[in-house]
């Protein structure tokens, strides 16, 4: 052994934000008294690798050597968390000490957490790092086995092992194989209701086809018991699945929170808050950069059930990411941003009793108690809104018609509408627009909304059916009613109906 | 024209009618034991004979009353002759209630003549079906304020295409006939006696003027004169044919009140025209609208209720698509349609009606009580998106607000 230090250089990575950052892992074994450090703004997870490599190196038949062992991750100026440094720090040091033949010249990436036995395991936020890595020029890519889903949707080739030990083939026996990997193509899962359950709910039927077709964000106010949680479900039923980019996006967020049991499928997220909900569960942390329920969500739906009890500082929150569709996070002076493209679906009761809506005259509350138990909704949360329907509860022949006669697939029907419609739109934005979500410029064009009917819509705004503000909404929807009806051109008759969609005064 | 079978039966039935104690109750107690299927039967002397032996379980009455007729067969037989010659000289034609062109209005209604005369231009019964009409009756001496109210009411009903109904008689009726002979509308006049009998003789004029471009019906064979007796029954039948009922002016004790109560009894809306109250030529009619019958302040009022009844007898299956589906239907059975098959047809066919029809229509569900859009889409059986296009119009003309997620009128 000389006394020349002797360096290994490999890569791995983390993620910040969205983002990940491929990294540069070096190592240094010179003689001296032995010590282990790891250096370049590592957080405790990658500092305590030590003891899992020396446990892991033991039960492999590796040793780990006697020396000063450094290790520098760099940049060295960014922030690192996560323990999927261990596998390249690992190979760093067997490749620095000679315990395992690194060919001269390779370019090796690594990444997995070491379990004490030598076990390789995935690490949360794999799909994101995979896809950064995916287009690199790595002579070797090395990921624990279990993160081969990730790497399926990521569109990531390289190997995937299982043990420690096995790099000894790989190295030595030079048995290393690049694989595509693929993912287990569930598609999607059936686990949605089907619309016919809200017979007889004839406006919440066609409210929620186009909320679907259109991407609008949506709030259903009705007494309990009508089917307000079902909508939820019904929804998701009605929206195409993913596409297969889309998946990857979907997919590396929610890998990031929920670690390697994620559930894999091409339906679209639901993401189900509820009214105790915290600001940062909501946008995410900012401390670590994780993700919020409002990124989890991204094209998919956030249904929020009874909206009218949420505190009115998260619904504050929920403003500007509805208008933007995006969520931000500062960290230091650094921001981080999260899409949050989804439909908004709120549910709750109307008044204090519920049964407003109801047939009849039920509901006993003043219009005063009304007003104030909807207070939190009125005002600019309401103007992102663009449909909102009543539901009451279902009569018992229509209750008993749903459950009798087989109305299977109605909502399978009401998809192909919804997959037509996008179309449409598609081709009409050029872009990944939706009318929903298209960026508030000059609708009236690129909506092809001829002047009568704008002309139209502000006399019924003047008439008052819909503020100043809601105007945009009304043609929004309008557009997607004529989507609806296949037709190039939006019509006085679809801003008549877009109209009926507004929330109005009690 | 050609007389078939059907039609000599018809002829022998009305001579029955007229000549025999046969009476409704009879034919109702044959009918009801199915000793024979309907009316024409009578005309069969070998089912008569069967009928007698006893094999049905027949009311005494009835079968001693069927006797008398076989021992009178050969004389009924002779009258009906002569009805016919009356007929084929006089250009008289027969109308069945078995057939498809028998008025859509009296089909509805028990006790409307199973055969009927007339002679004129026939069309018109098919055009009231879907255009709607209107019963126009009055005294016979009426003041000029109702007479010009007539004049101009009538003038704008059959510009709408709407027809008129009325008795031939003096005074209202007439005016109301030369009103609206040879217009859209057109005009029918409804005789007490045969329809070569007419009555008073002095509207010659108009009789002629009616029968060249208007119709005439009656439920009395041809040469039948019109005795006391048959004035109310063919006042019955002026408020049945037509859709509602118009009273110009009305003494206390008057005919057209009979035609206005049979119109109430049948479901019809009655308009009175209001006059002065020291008037006693008028006192009839102010008791209507004393009773509740709807001042008739103009001709749009008239309109929208025949307007009404109209759509409700569209949204009844049978009546449009017995009109609009014929030709097609003649083509896939063959000859005479199936009229089951034909109301099948009819029934989802809703785009037959315009949108102010549906506007009528859930204004009209909207005076019970506040609706929300779910309701009036079960309701009129429309999708909601044409029910939500609707409402906006409704509102934004004021005719109907929004509360509480429910929809009312706005004016109730």
């Amino acid at each position: 052994m000389t006394s020349k230090p002797n360096v290994t250089r490999l890569y791995s990575s983390f993620v910040s934000g969205s983002d990940a950052t491929v990294s540069l892992v070096e190592v240094s074994i010179s003689p001296g008294i032995p010590t282990f450090s790891v250096i370049g703004l590592c957080d405790s997870s990658i500092r305590e690798s030590e003891g899992r490599l020396r446990s892991a190196f033991k039960s492999t038949g590796f040793t780990m050597p006697k020396g000063h062992i450094t290790v520098a991750i760099s940049p060295a100026y960014m922030r690192k968390t996560g323990s999927g440094f261990d596998l390249a720090m690992a190979m760093g040091i067997l490749f620095a000490s000679g315990q395992l033949y690194l060919p001269s010249g390779a370019k090796i990436y690594a990444e997995g957490e070491l379990s004490l036995s030598g076990e390789l395991k995935a690490t949360p936020g794999s799909c994101i790092r995979l896809k950064t890595v995916r287009g690199m020029d790595f002579d070797y890519k090395i990921i624990p086995e279990s993160e081969v889903s990730s790497a399926g949707i990521a569109g990531f080739t390289g190997q995937g092992i299982n043990h420690l030990s096995e790099l000894n083939s790989v190295f030595d026996g030079n048995d290393y194989q690049e694989t595509v990997f693929g993912f287990d193509k569930k598609g999607t899962t059936d686990d949605f209701l089907d619309i016919s359950l809200l017979k007889g709910q004839e406006k919440t039927k066609r409210a929620l086809l186009i909320s679907a077709a259109g991407f609008h964000n949506i709030l259903l106010l009705g007494s309990p018991g009508s089917g307000k949680t079902m909508a939820g479900k019904i929804l998701s039923g009605l929206l195409p699945p993913l596409g297969p980019e889309e998946l990857s996006d979907v997919y590396s967020l929610s890998e990031l929170i929920e670690g390697d049991d994620t559930d894999l499928s091409f339906d679209r997220p639901v993401r189900v808050i509820g009214p105790n909900i915290s600001v940062s569960k909501l946008l995410g942390n900012a401390q670590s950069v994780t993700p919020g329920e409002l990124a989890l969500a991204n094209k998919g739906i956030l249904f929020a059930d009874e909206l009218p009890l949420y505190k009115t500082e998260v619904l504050d929150f929920l403003r500007n990411p509805l208008e933007e569709r995006k969520v931000h996070m500062t960290r230091r002076g650094v921001t981080y941003s999260f899409d949050s493209n989804f439909i908004f679906l709120g549910t709750g009761n109307p008044c204090k009793c519920g049964l407003l809506y109801e047939k009849g005259t039920k509901c006993r509350c003043t219009v005063n108690e009304i007003n104030r138990y909807l207070s939190k909704l009125n005002g600019p949360f309401m103007e992102r809104i663009d449909i909102f329907s009543e539901m009451r509860s279902i009569s018992g022949d229509d209750m008993a018609s749903i459950y009798i006669d087989e109305a299977e697939g109605e909502s399978l029907r009401y998809r192909e509408t919804v997959e037509r419609c996008w179309q449409n739109a598609f081709s009409r934005y050029g872009d990944h627009y939706l009318n929903g979500n298209f960026p508030d410029t000059d609708i009236r064009d690129a909506m092809r909304i001829p002047e009568s009917v704008v002309r139209f819509a502000s006399e019924l705004s003047e008439k008052g059916f819909f503020s100043a503000r809601g105007f945009t909404r009304v043609l929004r929807v309008a557009r997607t009613i004529a989507d609806i009806k296949d037709s190039d051109d939006v019509s006085e008759e679809d801003v008549s109906e877009a109209t009926q969609f507004r929330k109005r005064g009690v | 024209m050609e007389f078939t079978e059907n039609t000599n039966s018809d002829f022998f039935y009305s001579a029955m009618m007229l000549n025999t104690d046969i009476n409704y109750k009879t034919l109702n107690d044959l009918t009801m034991h199915k000793a024979m299927s309907n009316y024409r039967d009578m005309h069969n002397i070998e089912l008569l004979k069967e009928i007698v032996k006893g094999n049905f379980d027949l009311k005494p009455d009835t079968v001693h009353k069927v006797k008398k007729l076989i021992d009178s067969f050969s004389d009924v037989e002779k009258i009906a002759k002569r009805y016919k010659q009356t007929a084929v000289t006089k250009g008289i034609e027969v109308m069945s209630c078995l057939d498809r062109a028998y008025p859509y209005n009296w089909k509805h209604i028990s006790g409307m003549p199973k055969v009927f005369y007339y002679s004129g231009n026939y069309n018109i019964v098919e055009r009231m079906t879907l255009g709607g009409s209107v019963a126009v009756v009055g005294s016979r001496s009426p003041s000029r304020y109702a007479e010009y109210a007539t004049e101009q009411i009538c003038k704008t009903l059959v510009d709408k295409g709407i027809a008129v109904v009325s008795g031939m008689a003096y005074g209202i009726d007439r005016k109301a006939h030369m009103t609206s002979v040879s217009t859209a509308g057109g005009t029918v006049a409804v005789l007490a006696g045969g329809v070569d009998n007419i009555y008073p003789p002095k509207n010659k004029d108009i009789y002629e003027l009616i029968r060249s471009n208007g119709l005439i019906i009656s439920e009395m064979p041809p040469g039948q004169q019109p005795l006391r007796q048959y004035f109310p029954s063919r006042n019955r039948l002026i408020a049945g044919l037509s859709d509602c009922t118009l009273v110009m002016e009305a003494g206390a004790v008057s005919g057209t009140l009979h035609t206005a109560s049979f119109a109430a009894s049948q479901g019809k809306e009655v308009f009175v025209l209001p006059n002065n109250i020291y008037y006693e030529n008028a006192l009839g009619g102010l008791k209507l609208l004393e009773d509740g019958g709807n001042v008739l302040l103009s001709a749009e009022s008239v309109i929208d209720s025949v307007a009404r009844s109209l759509m409700y007898k569209r949204m009844d299956m049978g009546c449009p698509a017995e009109l609009y589906y014929q030709d097609q239907i003649k083509d896939e059975f063959g000859g005479e349609p199936d009229i089951d098959a034909l109301r099948e047809l009819s029934k989802i066919k809703p785009e037959a009606l315009t949108d102010d029809n549906w506007k009528a229509l859930i204004k009209d569900s909207l005076t019970l009580k506040p609706m929300c859009a779910d309701e009036l889409c079960v309701l009129t059986m429309l999708p909601f998106y044409k029910v939500s296009k609707l409402l906006t119009e409704l509102e934004l003309n004021g005719t109907v607000c929004q509360e509480k997620g429910k929809y009312s009128l706005t004016f109730v």
